[in-house]
């Protein structure tokens, strides 16, 4: 594929984390998910074109089953379940999110962040963009209160960490990133079990209202 | 590792209580056993191949041993302490079906992290342990416990994922061709190409992602949570064995960074951590109120304590791995006789515990004993290990070192005054003198003998195992 349909791609990526971090409706946070997958699988296709190694297939098709079909089918279920329309507030209200998004966005493409982005130079500006996604991911996982959103962030950086590995050239062997997506689909299993726990013992998916643990 | 996947289908398959109990104890007598012979095998040959996947070096082996020991324990310990809690309707059989099933798949993980060839198969495995304890800390399903649960999953697969994006940055060293196997010889071997500000940032990377599941301070908030509400056999696993895995990993990639950056880089973060931890741990046990809590901000402590000795380097390196040994049989006494006071007193908040000395005397032994050895009172081995670290600390980092000492000082305190209050004072009403289960007592009692001989006697293969990771490490 063209570089640019490619840095296109990513872009796309990059705007569904930002997406996250200010929709109000968990409906649209399962969509997003499903979406950011679905461009994951698109960079995955594209190696498979690079590489033509017939094992990537099942590690695409793996993705499309668990990320893209699965994961965003047991999150509705689970919001229908629950009628959790609504997502819990972020610590951060909406402009001082996007100004740290600007500001993490801006710290991944610095000199600082060099070594990493130049991993490989000609894809530069992608690897710089992957580790925004990174860092990004890693915001909404702090900034956001509600347990299905927490799960999506940790599901949102393991994509992101993929997006980066595949442009940074680091591709594991096939065995080893079907692990990985095994991996994954045991976590989204069992991540969906304690949000209904939580519902169940707490009456919401807000966080903070766990408050049982203290010393 | 093959016998731990069978008791773990058995025990999903069966409805008999006592297979599963029988079955699950035999798996972790056979690991003992091949631990044994392959520990023996590496101290006697070097680094233990299988296929081309597995691998056991000196530092595997000293780990493997302390896992199978923990892990035996464990299981034997867990069936009079489930029954017990059977017996008092806390909980069912379904439930005791799924604590033995998800026991074996965690010992399973562990010993798979131990032995994978290739860091992201360790990673995967690692990531397993995560998976199979996150409903053992659940266990209870109240609030707290799910609370205690989320926490460990949440902290633990971030970390995780960090520790992964920190892995697969060590790989930039080799040229990948449409993803070849790599193992940690393949990057060893390949270090003249590794890039030292990638290499540096990698190492943050692994040290953040795999110290959260040491539970090195900053990412330690999971530790007390998850280990207050675990069943207490669970508290022995994640402290005494867990732990030296995720601190394994740290060294694997630590020598790598070492190798490419020099050991400079990789002491200073790992004195900032350990001061850190021994820190924080010693300021919040003073006012701790639940002892479990208590034990696990020990275990903060040690981990601290630990990656302190690598940090220092030298002869602190020899110490740090003896301090592993010693801690990790350490709390195996101090969680166990723990679990035998929540079966007295039914609570685990230390202002609820009065007269453990007169209600519980072995038990109460046991856990003095255990409070003595892990403050690092001497002679037991702790006390030593606790010594020469902080002597190799003060020969090139003595503020590091007399912070640390003060901070232990303050350690002793507070577990004095817990432990004191605990031992002593009125019996409450409604608590019945007397033991429990004999089985109860057994598997804390081998350790403080296991401890006490290892104080004053290592076997020459360990000696030759510690010494080969002191001169590696």
């Amino acid at each position: 594929m063209n570089i640019l349909f490619l840095q296109f791609l990513l872009d796309i990526f990059f705007l569904t984390i930002v997406f996250l971090h200010i929709t109000k409706k968990n409906f649209l946070v399962a969509i997003a998910y499903g979406v950011q997958s679905f461009v994951v699988l698109l960079i995955l296709l594209n190696s498979f074109w690079e590489t033509h190694n017939y094992y990537l297939l099942i590690v695409i098709v793996l993705t499309l089953v668990i990320k893209i079909i699965l994961a965003p089918l047991f999150f509705i279920r689970l919001i229908k379940k629950h009628a959790l329309i609504f997502s819990v507030n972020t610590y951060l209200n909406i402009p001082l999110t996007l100004i740290s998004i600007a500001a993490l966005t801006f710290m991944a493409h610095s000199q600082k962040f060099l070594p990493l982005t130049n991993i490989v130079p000609a894809n530069q500006a992608i690897l710089a963009l992957a580790l925004s996604s990174i860092f990004l991911s890693l915001f909404l996982i702090i900034n956001r209160k509600g347990a299905l959103s927490q799960i999506i962030s940790i599901l949102s950086l393991e994509n992101s960490i993929i997006a980066f590995i595949i442009f940074a050239g680091l591709e594991q062997s096939p065995a080893l990133q079907i692990g990985v997506i095994f991996n994954v689909f045991v976590w989204i299993a069992i991540a969906s079990v304690f949000v209904s726990m939580i519902y169940q013992h707490f009456g919401t998916l807000n966080v903070t209202s766990m408050k049982n643990l203290t010393d | 590792m093959a016998s731990f996947l069978l008791a773990a289908l058995i025990g999903l398959l069966t409805k008999r209580r006592n297979l599963i109990e029988f079955i699950s104890v035999g798996a972790s007598v056979i690991t003992l056993v091949a631990s044994v012979i392959i520990a023996l095998k590496v101290a006697s040959r070097g680094t233990y191949n299988l296929l081309s996947f597995f691998s056991i070096d000196s530092l595997g082996a000293i780990i493997i041993l302390i896992i199978a020991f923990i892990g035996l324990a464990t299981t034997v310990y867990s069936v009079p302490y489930l029954r017990q809690e059977v017996a008092k309707n806390i909980i069912g059989f379904r439930r005791v079906k799924q604590y033995f099933v998800l026991l074996n798949i965690f010992l399973l993980a562990m010993y798979l992290a131990v032995a994978a060839e290739s860091p992201v198969f360790a990673w995967i495995a690692i990531e397993a342990t995560t998976l199979s304890t996150a409903f053992l800390i659940s266990f209870y399903n109240k609030p707290s416990a799910i609370e205690g649960a989320w926490k460990y999953l949440i902290l633990n697969s971030l970390g995780l994922l960090l520790g992964f994006f920190g892995t697969l940055l060590y790989f930039t060293s080799i040229n990948l061709n449409s993803g070849d196997f790599v193992s940690w010889q393949s990057l060893m071997a390949n270090i003249s190409h590794f890039d030292p500000m990638v290499a540096k940032i990698a190492f943050i990377f692994v040290l953040i992602g795999y110290g959260t599941k040491v539970g090195l301070v900053p990412m330690h908030t999971w530790k007390p949570d998850a280990y207050s509400k675990a069943p207490a056999p669970l508290g022995a696993l994640l402290s005494g064995a867990l732990f030296p895995v995720a601190i394994m990993m740290i060294l694997k990639f630590k020598i790598i960074t070492d190798a490419t950056v020099g050991v400079l880089f990789s002491q200073q973060l790992l004195i900032i951590f350990g001061v850190l931890s021994v820190a924080v741990a010693a300021m919040i046990m003073y006012n701790s109120k639940n002892y479990k809590r208590l034990l696990a901000y020990s275990s903060i402590e040690n981990a601290g304590v630990v990656i302190l000795g690598f940090g220092f380097g030298g002869f602190g390196i020899y110490a740090a791995m003896l301090h592993l040994i010693y801690h990790s049989c350490v709390k195996a006494i101090l969680f166990f006789s723990s679990g035998n006071l929540l079966l007295k007193y039914n609570s685990a908040k230390i202002k609820n515990i009065k007269n453990a000395l007169g209600i519980l005397p072995i038990t109460s032994i046991l856990f003095i004993s255990g409070f003595l050895i892990v403050t690092g009172t001497p002679p037991f081995g702790i006390f030593l290990t606790k010594m020469y670290i902080l002597s190799s600390g003060f020969k090139n980092y003595p503020i590091a070192a007399i912070i640390t000492l003060f901070f232990m000082a303050i350690i002793f305190i507070s577990f004095l005054k817990h432990v004191s209050s605990m031992m002593y004072g009125e019996t409450p009403a409604g608590v019945e003198v007397g033991e429990g289960n004999k089985w109860l007592l057994i598997p804390p009692a081998i350790f403080l003998i296991l401890v006490v001989v290892l104080s004053f006697y290592i076997p020459p293969f360990l000696h030759t195992l510690i010494n080969d990771v002191a001169l590696h490490y």
